[in-house]
């Protein structure tokens, strides 16, 4: 079979629109999502940490995970009408194991290291999520596997460097990155 | 050296083997989703899967969900194989340009 070299062209062109289409379009219900809804969350919740104290903290913080949930759980199932993976359908039972023992190990561990401040129960909480979400990803997808590494570090930073700030920096920062990282899967893929 | 593939270089299935091995190995697409990216008829998309099977660079999995019937579709490893065969030989024309 013979070609002419722009008839390859026009192929090599046809190929990367319709892989980056696919992309674009996996993508619209898929990882991006939940990054920005966890950085909304972070973002909100932290910063109000910051600053607010009492009943009013803790029904923001209820709020945004009950309606983060929710979008979560719809978009996902919206995701995985259009595409499925045989791997999780296999090992869905073992992931939801999995997260179920990390929550038992997150809070013995915080019950043994008997955290004297929210600063470091909310480390132990994120440190323990990343820990889960980057196992996650390595099994099922892991071409997006590293984020949850540099997510962990920078708010590693934040407890370690920068403690009078930190639910400020967790907010701003971390959820802020969470947020631009999410937008930057859905645009640039 | 990579040659090309004659049942691949088809307009459609060309980009309905991109498509597919744009997506992760073991995950399946949903044959109306593929449909609407696409941008192509019930019947033409039909034919095109059926000639890739065929050749062995597609499976088609027929099921149930929710009670409704749902068609699945997914590259081979030799799909795979085969369909990065057939860019390498595009590109080695292009370079020959």
């Amino acid at each position: 079979m013979n070609i002419s070299p722009n008839e390859a062209e026009e192929s090599l062109e046809a190929i990367r629109k319709i892989t980056q289409k696919t992309r674009r379009s996996i993508s619209g219900s898929g990882a991006y999502i939940f990054l920005i809804i966890t950085g909304i969350i972070w973002l909100v919740g932290f910063v109000a940490t910051q600053f607010l104290t009492g009943k009013i903290l803790v029904a923001i913080w209820v709020g945004m995970s009950v309606l983060g949930s929710v979008i979560a759980v719809l978009l996902g199932t919206q995701n995985s009408k259009r595409v499925r993976s045989s791997s999780t359908s296999v090992y869905v039972k073992r992931i939801l194991i999995f997260w179920i023992s990390l929550i038992f190990f997150c809070l013995a561990a915080i019950a043994i290291a008997q955290p004297v401040n929210g600063k470091q129960i909310t480390m132990f909480i994120i440190l323990f999520t990343m820990l889960g979400q980057f196992a996650m990803e390595m099994v099922l997808s892991f071409s997006s596997s590293w984020w949850a590494v540099p997510i962990a570090a920078l708010a590693l930073v934040g407890y370690l460097f920068f403690p009078n700030i930190f639910y400020l920096w967790m907010g701003v920062l971390v959820g802020g990155c969470m947020i631009a990282l999410g937008l930057s899967i859905r645009f640039r893929w | 050296m990579a040659e090309l593939n004659e049942t691949i270089h088809q307009p459609v299935r060309l980009q309905i083997m991109a498509t597919l091995v744009t997506l992760e190995e073991g995950n399946e697409v949903d044959f109306t989703y593929l449909r609407k990216l696409l941008g192509v008829t019930d019947g033409n998309l039909g034919a095109h899967l059926h000639k890739l099977e065929e050749a062995g660079y597609i499976t088609i999995h027929k099921t149930f969900v929710e009670r409704k019937p749902r068609t699945f579709v997914a590259a081979t490893p030799l799909g795979r194989t085969v369909f990065h065969e057939h860019v390498a030989a595009l590109e080695a024309i292009l370079k020959r340009k």
